[in-house]
């Protein structure tokens, strides 16, 4: 080995760990990385959750139904809910991008946006 | 001396197989096409260094076939000569430069190796994420490519003293 | 001369450039690979979930082709409805309102749903028969009471379930192509197309977005899944099956990868069903014991007729699974998977070799 390839494999390492450490920042700044639950009444953002963060959140409408939208562990489920069918209550918690839980009766979806995709177009249910 | 270097060339292809038929197996699976940690070049680096440009430029491009048709399919051949191509084009340079030994020629190919898989997976896959890869891939090829550049300038010594072209 | 020297760097150098240059060119002439994937989600069809995936420059080109899909399933939704009335609109309700009255004049379409599912009636043994409304609608209303208050939870009145039945012939439905009428014969009797209805109308609304020229296209009714054409790289629409078990971790039992035109749909206790005294009633009433069966947590399809595939879970549902796998194994394009009470899954013979990919 001559000293001009030590030199150069110094080169490659260090703009490598440059370049690395310019995509951690880059992609903390510009990229949502979490996974946020996005509640709509009726086609209408309620809002927007991130999983990250484990909370509970009743959602209540005039009429005095509500549902209680859970996330623990870095998953979303309806936990609580007042409408006749619990449904909703019943469905497997979500995390994937894409998967919904729905509320017929309330008019209420649970919407994964952003985080891993599970490579799935549907679902029978 | 044409029949030494056919001879030659011949063995080195198939040596080259065999260590792409060794990696085939490896069992490195991180996620990208075509992907590898490129032992294959140390056919290619003696070639370089024994009978010539041409001949190493051959070599590579028939490796490549030779491997995409028997294990991979098109789009695998497709990232193995983007990289074989763009490594090739780095290694010439840097040998003509003439700054740098075996070593860094090795080096070089085995980054730019992957530099090219990327650059083709991202294209045809339109997956921007890939480019994540890189930096480690970059350090997988340096490591290779120093252990190859080693090895290789002692065989290329061995080579000479007992062959000329 | 100067080029000779240079000619093996330039070589290489060529190729890779040469390389890249070729993908670019042939990605900009395809070009699909640069549509987004878009999702549109609406509550207002069929009293369920409507899911449409698809593949746009934008999202305005998406919205509206999703909105074509959707008019035509408000349209569908309105005539098949067995609950409300829509003004202006002659619908299966008004053929129910009217049995034993008068013939309704109704759209071809209503018409054609009922021969199909009249031929369905036959092919299936009686397993699907949407002359059951007096029996179903017995079980409806003790569902939905006992939905909404299980302490009042109860099994509808065993005398009046044998009464019902005996207004459920289809043979009683008086169809007159040449007037576009419709006669309920029997006053008691009533249709209820749960099990027919959606699927023929999602296969119809396929057929006619397929004239339109959409392709690439996937539309969930419920749950009832159909597709056009691929995802737009080319490789197939995949599907998960809803594990039974709602409280699993696992929300998919299986994945499913369907061709062009396929269509996959469950029929299962797990999502409508009631309690009465700790034992669990589903909604899906086997029409020879005129009540629920059990026989299965869900059975899933696959076939390339989302109407026969609707009708085929409910009839395979009510059916032993010795029938059912007979059922299945005399039919070419369908294959069925059987999930049992404990959790074990049977298939019919083709069912992973066609579908299933790991």
């Amino acid at each position: 080995m001559k000293k001009n390839d030590i030199v150069l494999i110094a080169v490659i390492l260090a703009a490598t760990i440059a370049c690395l450490l310019g995509m951690r920042i880059w992609q903390k700044n510009n990229t949502k990385v979490d996974a946020t639950a996005v509640v709509t009444i009726d086609g209408n953002v309620y809002g927007e959750y991130s999983l990250s963060e484990d909370l509970e959140e009743k959602i209540e409408f005039s009429d005095g139904s509500f549902n209680v939208l859970t996330i623990k562990e870095g998953y979303a489920q309806v936990s609580e809910a007042s409408c006749p069918d619990q449904i909703c209550v019943h469905h497997n918690h979500i995390r994937y991008q894409g998967e919904t839980i729905v509320c017929l009766p309330n008019k209420l979806v649970v919407e994964i946006h952003g985080g891993e995709d599970n490579g799935i177009d549907g679902s029978t249910y | 001396m044409k029949t030494k270097r056919i001879a030659f060339l011949g063995l080195f292809v198939a040596l080259a197989f065999v260590l792409s038929y060794i990696e085939f197996m490896l069992p490195l699976n991180i996620g990208i096409p075509g992907a590898k940690i490129g032992i294959a070049n140390l056919a290619v680096m003696v070639t370089l260094y024994t009978v010539g440009e041409k001949n190493a430029i051959a070599l590579s491009i028939i490796r490549v076939v030779l491997v995409g048709l028997t294990f991979g399919n098109i789009s695998m051949m497709m990232y193995s000569l983007a990289g074989a191509a763009l490594s090739l084009f780095a290694m010439l340079i840097a040998k003509r430069i003439g700054k740098f030994s075996m070593t860094g020629v090795s080096v070089l190919g085995g980054v730019f190796h992957n530099v090219g898989q990327i650059i083709v997976a991202m294209l045809v896959l339109e997956t921007k994420s890939l480019f994540y890869y890189l930096p480690f891939l970059i350090i997988v090829g340096t490591i290779t490519g120093v252990v190859i550049g080693i090895v290789s300038s002692l065989i290329t010594t061995r080579v000479k003293k007992i062959m000329t072209f | 001369m100067k080029i000779r020297k240079y000619l093996s760097v330039i070589v290489p150098g060529l190729l890779f450039t040469a390389l890249i240059a070729g993908i670019i060119l042939y990605r900009s002439q395809t070009g699909p690979a640069s549509l987004n994937r878009y999702t549109a989600t609406f509550l207002d069809v069929f009293d369920t979930r409507t899911e449409i995936v698809g593949f746009a420059k934008s999202k305005d080109e998406f919205a509206k082709n999703a909105q074509l899909i959707k008019d035509e399933l408000i349209r569908y939704n309105k005539l098949y409805d067995i609950y409300n009335d829509y003004p202006g609109v002659n619908n299966i309700k008004t053929i129910n309102d009217n049995a034993g009255i008068k013939p309704v004049k109704v759209d071809p379409d209503i018409i054609s749903l009922i021969e199909f599912s009249i031929d369905t009636y036959y092919e299936t043994d009686g397993a699907v028969n949407i002359a059951l409304g007096s029996v179903l609608s017995l079980w409806h209303k003790e569902r939905m009471i006992g939905m909404d208050d299980p302490d009042r939870a109860k099994l509808p009145d065993d005398d009046m379930l044998r009464e019902a039945a005996l207004h459920t012939d289809i043979t009683d439905i008086v169809i007159d192509k040449e007037n576009s009428t419709v006669f309920l014969k029997d006053p008691d009797m009533s249709l209820d197309v749960g099990s027919t209805g959606k699927g023929y109308a999602v296969q119809r609304v396929l057929e006619y977005a397929r004239e339109k020229g959409l392709d690439n296209i996937l539309l969930s009714l419920g749950g009832n899944i159909s597709c056009i054409g691929t995802r737009i790289d080319g490789t197939c629409f995949r599907l998960g099956i809803q594990n039974p078990d709602m409280d699993s971790d696992e929300q998919y039992v299986e994945m499913v990868d369907i061709n062009d035109g396929e269509c996959v749909v469950s029929s299962g206790d797990y999502q409508r069903y009631y309690y009465v005294d700790g034992v669990r009633y589903c909604h899906i009433i086997d029409p020879e014991t005129l009540y629920p069966a059990d026989g299965f947590a869900s059975v899933s399809i696959i076939t390339d007729d989302s109407g026969l595939a609707d009708s085929y879970s409910t009839a395979l549902y009510t059916m032993i699974l010795e029938d059912g796998l007979e059922f299945v194994g005399k039919r070419d394009n369908v294959e069925a998977m059987w999930i049992m009470h404990d959790g074990t899954k049977k298939y019919s013979e083709g069912f992973i070799e066609k579908y299933v990919k790991k």
